[in-house]
């Protein structure tokens, strides 16, 4: 796998699908409006899907606030247009039938892969996460319970698991607002850290979508509001997936 | 609960470098060097291990020959972040081992991940010139947008590098702020190179900077600025 890894890469750079410096990636949308709606989005990122763990559901290892504040939640997706959005072991199973526009797919050995937040499988060790994303708001809230495999200073969350779970919530939302699927910038202030095994609430919101990137902020704090985590502002890059050629 | 790994001793063989760290230089001037307690059960996971591909290992024994002068050192680097280390007494005197000290549950983050599936990394410091250069291979489960690594992988990454960059200029330090610039992704298990630099004291805050690139040197992926401040300087809830 490794090896082919290498293969791949060096595929990559020979047919030059990464150009030089100025341009992050070549323009493959023609023009900066997207086809498809959030909603369209939304419904296909949500799609009910047999056999698929979906691994952003209450567990034994949640802490009371954690559940209080999902099943708050869980009340809205029925009255206030909340959405729970599911998670899986692999970004791949997000996107089932779709894949990353040419001269960016990298074939290559996917049974393997996992999710980085998806990375430790043992409940409440690694990402305790669920996310609740709002269609027309372009808003999400992510509940975060790091566990003890993510220490950085004893007893604390890591920073950059931290970066990992702003990452992944902008990335999920700026997908589902506007296709948007590589992360350009980050950058975060961190204010206090993050006990393990305690509940960090991570408020998204999208702040602008203009020149094919959209543009988004991120507070991670307690529950009540009381201790700021961090704060985060994050761009991703629009592109719009491919249907995979029927096979 | 799984406890993979926790037992891993590196198979004989299996080991190119020497074991251990590097001796460091004789230089009276110098503060003692800050060295985690040796504990028998601790193993160094900064040393080649099967999972490590060829430019991986080439690119150790590059860096492990630059060490040969004193110029260079490499870094061990554990599972654990022993309570007992010299750092963490000082600035987090109340840190208690966790029951079954030999064991302790929680794992210091990018070295929680089975071998080759997640942070494969060796990092090396430069003391005169404040350089600490991480040779950084990242597994499958590190997947972002499909067949890449994943941003917040190349961010843990790069804020472990910048901090080990600090703490040997400076001490123990805690990240006040993180700022990064993607360029290109970075193919899943590929090896890359993140070069960080001390860029400025101010006080008793740190500016460090650092940059990820290809292993020939001609793709530069991202770069990333971060403020680092002693504990004193960053409140705890």
């Amino acid at each position: 796998m490794l090896r082919r890894g290498f293969q791949v890469a060096g595929r990559l750079s020979q047919h030059r699908v990464l150009p030089g410096v100025p341009q992050v990636l070549p323009r493959l949308i023609l023009t900066s409006t997207f086809g498809s709606s959030t909603d369209s989005l939304v419904s296909r990122f949500c799609l009910e899907k047999t056999g698929l763990k979906d691994y952003a559901l209450p567990n034994a290892s949640w802490c009371p606030d954690m559940l209080s504040l999902y099943h708050e939640l869980q009340e809205k997706t029925k009255t206030d247009g909340w959405v729970k959005l599911p998670s899986f072991k692999s970004n791949r199973d997000h996107i089932q039938g779709l894949k990353l526009p040419l001269g960016l797919a990298v074939p290559s050995d996917e049974r393997d892969w996992r999710i980085f937040t998806r990375c430790i499988q043992v409940e409440g060790q690694g990402y305790e996460y669920v996310i609740f994303f709002h269609p027309s708001k372009k808003k999400s809230i992510c509940l975060f319970q790091p566990g003890p495999y993510l220490e950085g200073a004893p007893g604390f969350a890591h920073g950059g698991s931290l970066a990992a779970m702003m990452d992944e919530t902008f990335s999920k939302t700026a997908y589902l607002a506007g296709q948007g699927l590589l992360t350009v910038s980050l950058s975060i202030r961190f204010k206090h850290l993050i006990p393990v095994g305690s509940l960090a609430v991570l408020n998204v919101d999208v702040e602008k979508i203009e020149d094919q990137k959209v543009y988004m902020s991120c507070i991670a704090q307690s529950r009540d509001q009381q201790t700021v985590y961090a704060k985060c502002s994050g761009v991703f890059l629009q592109l719009q997936l491919e249907n995979e050629s029927p096979q | 609960m799984l406890r993979s790994g926790a037992l891993r001793l590196c198979p004989p063989g299996a080991l190119r470098g020497p074991r251990g760290s590097a001796s460091p230089p004789a230089r009276e001037s110098r503060p003692p060097p800050r060295s985690f307690a040796s504990e028998a059960i601790r193993v160094d996971l900064s040393l080649p291990n099967p999972s490590w591909s060829k430019d991986m290992r080439l690119l150790f024994d590059q860096f492990m020959k630059k060490t040969e002068d004193g110029s260079w050192k490499r870094l061990p680097s554990y599972k654990y972040v022993s309570p007992q280390s010299t750092e963490v007494k000082t600035f987090f005197p109340d840190a208690k081992p966790v029951k079954g000290a030999d064991m302790p549950q929680a794992q210091l983050f990018p070295r929680s991940l089975e071998e080759g599936r997640g942070f494969e990394y060796a990092m090396f410091h430069n003391h005169v010139e404040n350089r600490t250069v991480c040779i950084f291979q990242g597994g499958p489960y590190l997947q972002g947008a499909s067949g890449f690594l994943h941003g917040g992988a190349i961010a843990t990454m790069m804020d472990s590098t910048l901090g080990a960059c600090a703490l040997r200029a400076g001490g123990v330090a805690m990240t006040a702020n993180l700022n990064i610039n993607f360029r290109r992704p970075i193919p899943l298990c590929s090896v890359v190179v993140i070069n960080s630099q001390l860029d400025k004291v101010e006080g008793r805050k740190l500016f460090v900077s650092c940059n990820v690139q290809s292993v020939d040197g001609k793709t530069l992926h991202s770069e990333a600025t971060s403020k680092k401040v002693p504990l004193c300087l960053f409140s705890l809830v």
